[in-house]
């Protein structure tokens, strides 16, 4: 037996036994939870993601789908064909929302973390099956400096060549400032336009002077005794002649139908004409017979004497 | 000539000082080993010595545990504040949780309780030798006597002390984290997923397992260094020199390198 220290407590064992106890079961749920957090518990289903770049993609980190983490990535591993491989751990109670047409991206931004994410657009397309190989859309807020970085650049290079003393646009404003001050000229707008003022002066002389035509054609056509006059004078006999031209028309047509009942008579005089022609035939006939009759029964048949018919 | 003058004084003796810091660091290796093999044994689990390391584990323990935690839990709802407060500032919430569980959880706490052990166990000697100077025992005497219970003792402390560094870790770790979530999500139970996730994505395999190791190194150092020292003096008392504690640099030392290295291999 060990000699007591000396201010021995009481139930020192006890004591110890329950901090070993208690340690010892807070030691086995720290690693439960640890465990669980690590979603060692959890049924998993497993989706493959191709890429072209890894970069920012670590073990354990979360895939999302509308903000909220759905599967875990378990790794990273380069195919043959040199394209990235990310094994991505879905909980199997969250693989509802990956279907089929579902769409993965993969978001890099300047600041914090990369960000693996999942959108599915039609939730009634069938479910997306257990190790399924997906292509994954990058998109990398870095990569698209250095192309910002050199647009700008070219942007800048042509502002500066815009704006150099030579330049197109600083020779064009120098012609539209010659320009509006011949405007501000004593020819104006049209001086501006007709490259001088005694450009514009013709141009007034002629406007004057085509003024000055129309004012006389206008006399000359719609004035007193004008062309206009006349041809309204012409029209109205044209009218007259063509109204007794109407008029004869008329009359040639009651001509017309005079002559046609002519016709018709003459049409039923010629019928008329046939029959009186048949009647005739018929009496010549009867009065041969007659004579050739009176011939034979006539004693002096044998004669030459012989009766005539006119 | 005493054989305690400073031997780096002289170019002559570099070698020998060498070897005899060479020799110093193998004792405590293999009186280290010793003492886990014994400590591995059940038949060193007898009834005295279980008797022994429940009264060490009483005085390294249980007597601080409260305390430690209330000042950790103090010192760390300062430090989750001021984290919280700036990654806020800068729009960076997102990742304050986070840094909070790496900076205090995996690195402050262990290193911080192995320290408030160390400095347990390094009094422990003077203190029980003091004990039996009051005791009416000549300070000869007494100091005898405090290293034959060294010696007798040595497995049950260094049992004592490593379970009081994990237990100190753990109790105060579990507290940090209920803390930034009460700071973070407030009382509400509808953060515990999200919480859940980002404790999980800190506690990757490697890192858990980081922890676990470091944790148990600096329980052994904290045990085992300070006794070894006290030991090697005993074997050559003239080289005793008393403006520090013994072994009191040596730990500091082997403390940052296990914490230098856990930090490389996490983060390199």
């Amino acid at each position: 037996m060990t000699e007591p220290l000396p201010d021995e407590p009481k139930h020192v064992e006890l004591k110890a036994m329950i901090l070993l106890v208690s340690i010892g079961i807070l030691v086995a749920a720290f690693i439960g939870y640890v465990m669980h957090a690590r979603g060692v518990f959890e049924p998993t289903q497993r989706l493959v993601l191709e890429t072209d770049d890894s970069s920012g993609v670590i073990p354990g980190m979360d895939m999302t789908f509308a903000g909220f983490p759905i599967g875990r990535v378990n790794q990273v591993e380069l195919a043959p064909d040199g394209k990235v491989r990310i094994l991505v751990d879905v909980q199997s109670k969250d693989a509802k929302w990956l279907r089929t047409s579902s769409v993965f991206t993969l978001e890099s931004s300047i600041v914090g973390e990369t960000r693996l994410r999942a959108y599915t657009g039609v939730l009634t397309d069938p479910p997306l099956p257990a190790g399924e190989t997906r292509s994954v859309l990058r998109g990398d807020a870095t990569a698209e400096i250095p192309r910002i970085v050199a647009t700008a650049r070219q942007l800048l290079e042509n502002l500066e060549t815009m704006t150099a003393n030579e330049s197109d646009i600083n020779a064009s404003l120098a012609n539209i400032n010659t320009l509006t001050g011949r405007m501000n000229g004593p020819g104006g707008v049209l001086g501006g336009v007709m490259g001088g003022d005694a450009e514009a002066r013709k141009l007034r002389e002629a406007l004057d002077r085509v003024n000055s035509l129309l004012d006389k054609t206008e006399r000359r056509v719609y004035g007193k005794e004008g062309v206009m006059d006349d041809a309204q004078a012409a029209v109205r006999q044209l009218n007259t002649v063509l109204q007794d031209a109407s008029t004869t028309l008329k009359k040639v047509d009651a001509v017309l139908v005079e002559a046609q009942a002519v016709g018709a008579n003459a049409r039923v005089a010629t019928e008329d004409l046939g029959a009186l022609r048949g009647e005739v035939d018929a009496s010549l006939r009867k009065v041969n017979r007659l004579v050739d009759e009176i011939n034979r029964k006539w004693p002096f048949a044998r004669s030459n004497q012989e009766i005539k018919l006119p | 000539m005493p054989r305690t003058l400073n031997l780096t004084a002289r170019p002559s003796l570099w070698g020998l000082a060498f070897l005899r810091y060479l020799r110093s660091w193998w004792y405590m290796v293999h009186l280290g080993a010793v003492a886990m093999v014994m400590a591995l044994s059940p038949s060193t689990y007898n009834r005295e010595n279980r008797l022994s390391a429940a009264r060490y584990i009483y005085a390294s323990t249980w007597q601080v545990l409260p305390w430690f935690a209330l000042a950790s839990a103090l010192i760390s709802l300062v430090i989750i504040r001021i984290v919280l407060v700036t990654a806020k500032s800068y729009g960076l919430s997102h990742f304050a949780l986070e840094m909070v569980v790496r900076v205090l959880v995996l690195e402050s706490i262990p290193l911080s309780a192995a320290m408030f052990v160390a400095l347990r166990a390094s009094m422990a000697f003077d203190a029980s030798a003091l004990g039996l100077a009051r005791a009416g025992m000549s300070p000869q005497a007494a100091n005898d006597e405090a290293l034959r219970r060294l010696r007798r003792d040595m497995v049950p402390q260094l049992l004592a002390n490593s379970f009081g560094v994990l237990s100190m870790a753990m109790v105060t770790s579990t507290i940090v984290l209920l803390l930034a979530y009460v700071n973070v999500y407030g009382l509400s139970p509808w953060g515990v997923n999200d919480y859940t996730r980002t404790v999980g994505r800190v506690f990757s395999p490697a890192v858990t397992l980081g922890f676990v190791l470091k944790t148990v190194l600096f329980g052994l150092a904290v045990a085992l260094i300070p006794t070894a020292a006290i030991l090697e003096l005993q074997r050559y008392p003239r080289r005793v020199n008393f403006t520090v504690q013994p072994g009191a640099l040596r730990l500091l030392f082997v403390l940052l390198l296990i914490e230098a290295a856990s930090l490389a291999l996490k983060y390199i």
